[in-house]
């Protein structure tokens, strides 16, 4: 293994509980994400996505199992002490963009950093680089109702890497977008695993939102019953970044050199 | 503090539910803000002047009952026979300061209803007595001098453009009698005194009654006003008429200034008392709305508070900002309704000739006026309480499940 890993899952199991009855959703499952790496989840609806994106992104807490990720046991953590974390560390993308309505955009990519000691000034520049990283410069003062889908998505990514966090969660973040707006989101979750070297865990149902990820897993009834590593890279789009206005890059390189190490 | 803008747009996300809210507090704060000062003006009035040390002697039967002018030489000369020498004397003279005060409650003019106060007084002692009520020298000399004369209150003489010179007919409602008086001067005092009343000679009703064939009303002095030398010597003195009156067709009873006010302020009272259980009642009624107002905000914006949460922010700074916001709505209806109340205090000589001399002054004291505001915060405080503390505790992942 070249690099470390950033994420750890052992024996981990949760079930809900409604009225007595036990609803068991992961039983005892083990996963290691490398630090870098672009996961994909997969798999049929109800099967425990959400709920294991939620125990890997510290807002839940598995019924058993421990969960390490940057050497850090977050089963150990107490509330507050996992609220600073996912603060510093997590940067959340949801499939309806969750942006706060009342906000402009920029409030919107500003709002984690009220948690952190950052003055005024730097915390607007902060949020002004994040919204260019998105392609979004010049809309600053839009409002989320003036922004289309894919817009609010970037808005949204923005909002995500705007703490710098290692790693990145994603539920269905094109569900709610047509092909080429999906295209785009997925152009710049690429970018960010690949020229900003986030950590990433996407959840999907688009099989080819999954193919852009660095690695594909599937979950059914509470296991991860395949983990396949992509033995061939999908073929860069790189006439449809072109056309979309994203910066082309060797996309097969990347991936090939990543493949490398991890064999 | 620099969550305070997203706070701001969150009160006004929805405009009308929070103006709403805002404005039933300010309605709520302005009422019980204007009532607990006109009440505190009141008792303040009754307070002060107690250091006057005036007793006013009525019929036992009510002040609607008058008491015989004979009465007023047999109070001196009971003063003397008992060796209490209550009654204040004159230093230049050595004349017993106690007058007739005759409530005439006439028309002025051709006016339907005259809401000020008109009394029949002795001119020679009435200012000795009222020494807060000033009045020019000449002036007075006038009103000693001429039988007709009148003297106005300064806010009455703005209202109806009086002038010295001016004649100022009374019509007789409760006396068959009209005066034909003329204004000799002005009198003025401190600004929560009746100056909107005027005063005139008594001798001069009286004979005007006397002259009539019939005479009926005449000889009587409505009340009698005294000032004693010393609050010490009050009690004896009240005692002494009341004794000396008893069993007699003119019983009388015998109290101080502040008393005698007092007994106007007893209807009031009762009200001041349903007043206040209202108060708490709208009190409640405005932490439940407020309360409402507030929960049904943080219940369309479960999910938003879930992806803070998300981001990081821990239970204390969501139940802060909620709480907040449910503050600063509230603390604005209060500011706007002790506001309005301050504004009605200054523009209370609008309002105060209704009160028909009652009501004369308003001043919002700064205690009931911090008391508005302070609750009004409180209410926000209490009232958002709840869900705020619900909102805090919703499970993250619930609330990012929650579709709204
Ligand atoms: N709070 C809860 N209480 C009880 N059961 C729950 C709760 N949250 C989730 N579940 C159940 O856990 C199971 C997994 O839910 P989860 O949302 O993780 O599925 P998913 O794979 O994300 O599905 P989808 O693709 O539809 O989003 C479902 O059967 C769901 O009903
Ligand atoms: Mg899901």
């Amino acid at each position: 293994m070249g690099r470390p890993p950033a994420i750890i899952l052992r024996q981990v199991s949760k079930e809900y509980r409604r009225d007595q009855i036990r609803i068991p959703v992961l039983s005892r499952l083990d996963l290691t994400v490398a630090e870098g790496e672009f996961l994909a989840l997969m798999g049929p609806s109800g099967s425990g996505k959400t709920t294991l994106l939620n125990l890997i992104a510290g807002l839940d807490r598995p019924t058993s199992g421990e969960i390490i990720v940057h050497d850090l046991d977050l089963t150990r953590l107490s509330d507050s002490q996992i609220s600073r974390w996912r603060s510093d560390h997590v940067g959340f993308i949801f499939q309806t963009y969750n942006l706060i309505p009342v906000l402009r955009a920029d409030e919107n990519v500003e709002l984690p950093l009220l948690l952190t000691k950052l003055s005024r000034r730097e915390r607007r520049q902060r949020a002004r680089t994040a919204l260019r990283i998105v392609g979004l410069e010049g809309r600053e003062d839009h409002y989320p109702r003036q922004l289309s889908g894919g817009q609010e998505q970037r808005v949204a990514i923005a909002r995500a890497i705007v703490t710098d966090p290692y790693l990145l969660v994603a539920d269905e973040p094109t569900g709610d977008l047509d092909r080429q707006s999906a295209e785009e989101i997925l152009n710049l979750m690429e970018q960010l695993n690949r020229e900003f070297e986030k950590t990433i865990v996407m959840v999907t149902h688009d099989p080819n939102a999954a193919k852009r990820a660095t690695r594909i897993l599937h979950l059914d009834k509470g296991q991860l019953v395949d983990d396949v590593t992509r033995a061939e890279p999908s073929p860069p789009k790189v006439a449809e970044s072109a056309a979309s206005g994203d910066p082309p890059y060797v996309a097969d390189l990347d991936t090939a050199r990543r493949q490398e190490a991890r064999l | 503090m620099k969550f305070l803008g997203y706070i701001l747009r969150n009160a006004r996300r929805n405009p009308v539910r929070s103006l709403l809210t805002i404005g039933s507090i300010a309605v709520c704060g302005f009422l019980t803000v204007a009532m607990l000062s006109l009440f505190s003006s009141a008792d303040q009035l009754r307070e002060e002047v107690k250091g006057y040390d005036r007793v006013i002697v009525m019929s036992s039967q009510g002040f609607a009952q008058p008491v015989p002018i004979a009465l007023k030489n047999e109070i001196i000369a009971l003063d003397q026979a008992r060796g209490l020498n209550a009654i204040a004397r004159r230093a230049a003279d050595g004349k017993p300061l106690i007058s007739p005060f005759s409530w005439f409650g006439g028309k002025y003019k051709d006016e339907q209803l005259s809401l000020f106060a008109q009394f029949g007084i002795d001119p020679d002692v009435f200012f000795d007595i009222y020494t807060e009520l000033t009045l020019p020298a000449d002036q007075l000399a006038a009103f000693k001098a001429r039988p007709d004369a009148v003297v106005v209150g300064r806010k009455l003489a703005a209202d109806k453009k009086i002038a010295v010179g001016d004649k100022f007919p009374l019509k007789g409602e409760i006396y068959n009698y009209d005066l034909d008086l003329t204004v000799v001067g002005i009198f003025d005092g401190p600004e929560n005194r009746d100056l909107r009343s005027c005063y005139f000679n008594w001798d001069y009703l009286n004979e005007g009654l006397l002259s009539k064939a019939s005479g009926v009303g005449a000889n009587n002095a409505g009340t009698i006003l005294i000032k004693c030398a010393s609050t010490a010597l009050i009690p004896p003195l009240c005692q002494a008429i009341d004794q000396a009156t008893a069993n007699s067709d003119r019983a009388t009873k015998s109290q101080t200034e502040d008393a005698f006010i007092g007994q106007f302020a007893e209807f009031t009272k009762d009200l001041q008392t349903y007043i206040n259980l209202l108060g708490v009642a709208v009190a409640f009624a405005l932490l439940i709305i407020c309360g409402v107002a507030m929960a049904m905000s943080m219940r369309e914006r479960t999910r938003e508070v879930a992806v803070l949460r998300a981001i990081g922010f821990r239970k204390p700074q969501i139940l802060g900002m909620v709480l907040a916001e449910a503050v600063l709505i509230a603390g604005l209806g209060g500011l706007i309704g002790t506001g309005t109340a301050l504004l009605l205090s200054k523009n209370w000589d609008a309002i105060a000739p209704l009160t028909m001399g009652f009501f004369p002054y308003l001043r919002i004291p700064p205690q009931v006026a911090l008391a508005g505001i302070a609750g009004s915060l409180l209410i926000g405080l209490i009232g958002g309480y709840w869900p705020a503390l619900r909102a805090a505790s919703i499970p993250v992942v619930d609330g990012l499940r929650k579709v709204v």
